[in-house]
């Protein structure tokens, strides 16, 4: 590994890990789009600060495109509490227009610089360890992790201290209210912490990648876990490893290491969703599955119970009228019939069924039930 | 002596449409009382604006004298309880520690006492074994029960429940209406969302009854009565016999 293929992988990393964890509250919170809202609307802000300060590496440059980002926030919500649009539609009408703004402004007064659409969508990753940040002729790593680390930090930090008050506030704004938290101040602080870090990883990433990093993680650790603290750490887990993995993808195909990135999010999604211990599909069907041999199983002992030493027994406690009167397929009743002798709750002979002891019992109790 | 509840003049407005229109309330100290009047009568709505979560038009409410917001510590507050994300990540212990989030204030974190009294707490409401349960595997009584625990744990002089009873069975009814007589009965208020006409008269004993603005307040033995009913939900009145009506 060359240290470029290294200053890469720890800059995708932190910007990863960066996005995710305010990404869990966007997601616990039902505004995820904001995201998406967010670190498109950041670039007019972006695109002006350049125009006063005509340098890339300002920090005026981020400050100026997080307001961008909280005023983006502040438009959609104003324009969703009139009621004449709702929210879905509000921020499908604030962020493009935001966003195409500062489209217009690059190509019609920055052309020659070294600021273009495509770096904006899909950020520049691959050119991200030549920056470097220099002091007094010392390198000291690329320029990118010393805007995302900062970042990073700033993110651990503020969820650190006001974890218990973002917790209250994401699961009950009523009651964060009545206790006096301002859950109006803290949802504009997450938002802030959002934009700041579309804005720091928007360099990194492009503005379409930063949901990906923000979203598919924390969504897919939401379905490994039912703690807060535990989604916090898997979300940022989750987005280190897509990263990396996103990078090693993109040097396999040679393609573009963001757009890698941002499908390893999605995968990793896709595989959780599926294989997931307890909500994934798999582990839903398999739960469903054994649902309904439980039941066939009840079935099966409480129908035998109920003939037992009646003149009918000959005839009703036979594998073949199963099908019939239970409406059962062949397969079915043979699936059920050996599950039920397997668990100990009935006795086969040839056709002839009759009921264990265990059985007898169990049928009563599930009558009960 | 103040009142525990003192509500004046209080108008609360969505646009031009009165949803609350000068409402007056004096609730004097230790009385469990219900709010009751047809949908819409802005019963949820008078709740909050007592709390300062909606915007009021005019009027003020203070609590043992003071506005609400010198008196938080004093007020404990049970929402609907299909107010919140039940799919939210996290334990019923959790979520009973968070009645204890405004005495901690800002920055602090709940500890070992903040973790014995919530676990008090829902002992309270027979719930103890379930603390570390996820909150999305809970019954709607038990959620009931939870945000219940919630409210004990403030250990607050004034409680305000929005449909406490919503969805929740028999069993869990009568465990809640035991556990607010209880505090009743410790001296504490209690302002309840109420539906059931029919439990009114056992459950409590006093009544609000209120259809936008106030149409009768005090002691369930003098203002619940079939004449303030009818002019409550407007002739009609609805899952109620004539028997458990007190007669003018």
């Amino acid at each position: 590994m060359t240290p470029a293929q290294l200053d890469i992988q720890l800059i995708a990393a932190v910007t990863a890990a960066a996005c995710a964890l305010p990404g869990v509250f966007l997601v616990l919170r039902r505004v995820s789009l904001m995201s998406d809202a967010i670190s498109h609307a950041i670039l007019p802000g972006l695109v002006l600060a350049f125009f006063v300060t005509e340098n890339l590496a300002s920090p005026l440059l981020i400050v100026a495109a997080a307001a961008t980002g909280v005023l983006t926030v502040v438009l959609i919500e104003a324009l969703s509490r009139t009621e004449r649009v709702k929210e879905d539609a509000a921020i499908g009408i604030v962020f493009p227009i935001l966003f195409s703004v500062g489209v217009i402004l690059i190509a019609r007064f920055a052309s020659g610089v070294h600021l273009d659409v495509d770096a904006v969508l899909l950020g520049e990753l691959a050119f991200a360890p030549f920056n470097r940040f220099e002091v007094g002729g010392v390198d000291l790593g690329p320029q990118a992790l010393w805007v995302m680390g900062p970042i990073l930090v700033l993110n651990l930090v503020f969820l650190a201290v006001f974890f218990k008050e973002l917790k209250l506030s994401t699961f009950d704004a009523g009651l964060a209210a009545a206790l006096g938290f301002a859950p109006g101040a803290l949802h504009y602080a997450l938002m802030t912490l959002v934009s700041v870090t579309a804005v720091g990883a928007f360099d990194a990433v492009g503005s379409i990648l930063v949901v990906a990093l923000m979203i598919a993680p924390p969504a897919t650790a939401y379905l490994l876990t039912d703690r807060l603290t535990t989604m916090l750490g898997l979300s940022a887990g989750i987005g280190v490893l897509s990263a990396i993995a996103g990078y090693w993808t993109a040097n396999l195909f040679d393609t573009s290491i963001a757009g890698a990135m941002a499908t390893m999010a999605g995968v990793a999604f896709a595989l959780t969703f599926a294989f997931a211990p307890e909500r994934g599909l798999v582990a839903q069907a398999q739960r469903r599955r054994s649902q309904r041999r439980t039941f066939a199983e009840k079935m099966l002992t409480v129908h035998l119970l109920h003939h037992e030493n009646t003149p009918q027994e000959e005839r009703e406690c036979r594998v073949p009228h199963l099908q019939e009167h239970l409406r059962w397929s062949p397969d079915f009743a043979r699936l059920a019939v050996d599950a039920a002798v397997r668990d100990g709750y009935v006795l086969r002979d040839a056709d002839r069924l009759s009921l264990t002891e265990p059985g007898r019992a169990w049928a009563q109790e599930s009558m009960v039930d | 002596m103040p009142n525990a509840i003192d509500v004046t003049d209080l108008t609360v407005a969505y646009r031009d449409t009165p949803v609350l229109w000068d409402i007056d309330l004096a609730v004097p100290e230790g009385v469990l009382m219900a709010i009751v009047g047809p949908n819409g009568a802005g019963k949820t709505t008078l709740i909050k604006a007592m709390l300062g979560l909606v915007d009021v038009a005019a009027g003020q409410t203070l609590i043992y004298g003071e506005p609400y917001a010198r008196q938080r510590s004093l007020v404990a507050y049970v929402p609907q309880r299909g107010s919140v994300d039940w799919d939210f990540p996290t334990s019923v212990l959790d979520v009973v520690m968070m009645g204890l989030y405004g005495r901690l204030g800002w920055v602090k974190r709940p500890g070992k006492k903040e973790r014995a009294a919530a676990l008090e707490a829902l002992d309270k409401v027979g719930m103890q074994d379930l603390a570390d349960r996820q909150i999305s595997q809970l019954s709607g009584g038990q959620q009931q029960r939870v945000f219940l625990a919630r409210a004990l744990v403030q250990d607050a002089q004034v409680y305000f429940m929005d449909e406490p009873f919503q969805g929740v069975d028999a069993t869990t009814e009568r465990a809640i209406v035991t556990l607010l007589q209880e505090l009743r009965q410790a001296g504490k208020t209690l302002v309840v969302v109420h539906h059931d006409l029919q439990t009114v008269p056992e459950y409590f004993d006093w009544v609000l009854l209120l259809n936008v603005r106030r149409l009768a307040v005090g002691p369930v033995a003098e203002v619940f009565t079939e004449e303030n009913l009818r002019l409550t939900y407007g002739g009609r009145i609805p899952f109620v016999q004539a028997a458990s009506v007190n007669e003018p």
